[in-house]
């Protein structure tokens, strides 16, 4: 069986075109629960490259650090999602610009 | 594990435990003062496991964390600040409903994530500090149930610093396919090795520095720190300009010291357009706030930007131990007056209001009505202000002889002209304090917090005045560093 091997390069764009689609999202949503879930695409594609190093050096430590992005996703969103709450049970709504109070 | 490094680690387990101790306190008995008694004393404790600790370092306990004199010396002053915010705490958040305790156990978890930030010497031990300190430190923003201000300011902050958290990490994760490896110290035997080239190796250096920009809140990467600053409670505030500044400031010399990130001509010119941005722009958008919080919100990316002169130069320098000294006597003057002045506004300030007295307008008369207290905000801000005599004067000497020493020509014109610039904004809350007719009711004195800011002020003027000591401590633990 011959192993197809994807050129690591190609790993690295994808990571960087995910990581900008969050970014995008993250800097036109307005919504909330859309903003953390942008952030999450975000830290998935920094996922990614750790695991394309690991398989690049064929390491644990890529996949090591992987598991620290998703704890950290995980106790990011935790507290997201509880803000969230706060928020929807104070103003109805969960639009971040109209929760806007301090000037800019 | 030997017993020597556990005597090494001694002041993490020592905090690590008296978390733990806190938390089944107030698991069975909830009482404010004595949750604020016992943090505070874990922060003792903590502190003087720091002794035993420096006489087994340097050592490396596990290829993660370095313990050595640059790691105790920043662990004594966030020890310091977090056990200063515990005490000023205590009357500000009296009163409010709801329950008080978790906030000092947040308070020292968040402390215990920047130690382990100032002894990183690995990405993982990087990646784990930073976000045990950021994740408390959302908490801690939003922790007053009551007004509206807080809670934006958390999900502002949860947003843009999960943004400076991945940047951080997606650099991260192209220096690690590019060298394959997470230790400081290899990185740099592979940026030695003819890697410099490998655009994806540069790419990841130039994102790590823009993540931690983020953190530093350095324009052009500053846009939540006015906000954040604003809508936190004030003693949380005073902990994000000095102990989150602080630890990542300690991360990113000490990673720059390790890999000469910033011999590459890229990274250099990044720092440096970084640094005069947020020395000109924070100043003169300081001039246009009317409140104290955000004029000192300005002035920390102000004086972060100074900072980044100490940081330039460890490359620009032949001789980097001058540039170390530089960046950390800087940032010892830098956390005394900024806890100082956050600690005065705490101090006339109460979390049951709907915000935090913090316009310039309410500091009319403070000088008549809370003499002790202006007394000290006047000293943090003159020693801000650069004004001799001060710790803020050494601390700009310091940068100033650094950067004619590695002629950053550009960096000293911006700082001279920062300086200059802020002056008169800080001389601003100055009048308004000594003014006579004054309509805003302060929170009643308490003879802990006004006996804290007499001890932080005579620091201030302390240090201006007989750096010597600070300055022969900062000279011994750069020469054990690198």
């Amino acid at each position: 069986m011959t192993a197809v091997s994807v050129p690591i390069e190609h790993v690295l764009i994808l990571a960087c075109v995910l990581f900008a689609i969050g970014l995008t999202g993250v800097l036109v949503r307005r919504n909330v629960i859309f903003l953390l879930m942008s952030l999450e695409i975000m830290m998935n594609a920094c996922g990614l490259a750790f695991i394309a190093g690991g398989a690049r050096w064929a390491e644990a430590d890529g996949q090591i650090m992987y598991m620290l992005v998703l704890s950290l996703a995980a106790a990011e969103v935790a507290v997201g999602l509880g803000l969230v709450l706060q928020l929807q049970r104070r103003f109805d709504h969960l639009d971040i610009d109209a929760a806007s109070e301090l000037a800019g | 594990m030997t017993s020597m490094d556990i005597l090494a680690i001694a002041p993490h387990l020592t905090l690590t435990v008296s978390i733990l101790i806190v938390m089944l306190v107030v698991g069975f008995w909830r009482n404010h003062r004595l949750t604020m008694v016992l943090t505070v004393l874990g922060f003792v404790a903590t502190f003087i496991a720091l002794f035993p600790a420096l006489d087994a370092s340097p050592r490396a306990v596990t290829p993660l964390i370095q313990l050595d004199s640059f790691a105790a010396f920043f662990n004594a002053m966030f020890l310091i600040i977090a056990a200063v915010t515990a005490l000023i705490s205590h009357r500000y958040l009296e009163g409010r409903a709801g329950q008080l305790e978790e906030y000092y156990i947040l308070l020292a978890i968040a402390t215990l994530g920047a130690m382990t930030l100032a002894s990183a010497q690995h990405f993982a031990a990087f990646l784990l500090g930073l976000e045990i300190m950021s994740i408390s430190l959302y908490t801690l923003i939003a922790y007053p149930e009551e007004g509206h201000p807080p809670l934006e300011a958390a999900l502002k902050y949860l947003v843009l610093s999960g943004v400076g958290s991945t940047t951080l990490l997606l650099g991260m994760g192209l220096i690690y396919n590019a060298t394959g490896s997470l230790a400081f110290a290899e990185i740099f035997q592979s940026n030695v090795v003819g890697q410099q080239s490998d655009a994806w190796f540069v790419a990841g250096q130039a994102l790590l520095i823009v993540g931690v920009a983020f953190k530093l809140s350095l324009i052009p990467f500053h846009m939540w720190t006015p906000d954040v600053y604003q809508g936190a409670p004030a003693p949380v505030t005073g902990y994000l300009a000095t102990v989150s500044k602080a630890s990542v400031f300690a991360i990113l010399l000490r990673f720059a010291v390790q890999t000469e990130t910033l011999n590459q001509d890229v990274i250099f010119t990044l720092v440096a357009a970084t640094a005069v941005l947020s020395m000109v722009f924070g100043n003169v958008l300081a001039l246009l706030q009317d409140s104290v919080k955000r004029i000192l919100a300005y002035s920390s990316i102000a004086h972060m930007g100074y900072l980044l002169i100490g940081l330039l130069a460890v490359s620009a320098l032949d001789d980097s131990a001058m540039a170390l000294e530089t960046c950390l006597v800087f940032l010892a003057g830098y956390l005394a007056m900024t806890v100082t002045a956050f600690a005065v506004v705490t101090q006339i300030s109460s979390a049951t209001s709907d915000r935090d007295t913090e316009q310039v307008a309410d500091f009319a008369g403070l000088f008549w009505r809370r003499p002790v207290l202006a007394a000290g905000m006047t000293i943090a801000l003159l020693s801000l202000a650069g004004i001799p005599l001060t710790a803020g004067f050494i601390a700009k000497f310091y940068l100033f002889a650094a950067g004619v020493e590695g002629a950053l020509w550009s960096l000293i014109w911006a700082m001279i002209i920062g300086s200059a610039i802020a002056i008169y904004y800080y001389l601003k809350i100055v009048f308004a304090m000594t003014s006579r007719e004054s309509e805003h009711e302060y929170p009643p004195v308490s003879m802990l917090g006004a006996a804290t800011t007499v001890v932080l002020g005579v620091t201030i003027i302390f240090l201006g005045t007989y750096p010597t000591p600070l300055i022969d401590a900062v000279q011994r633990i750069v020469e054990g560093f690198g």
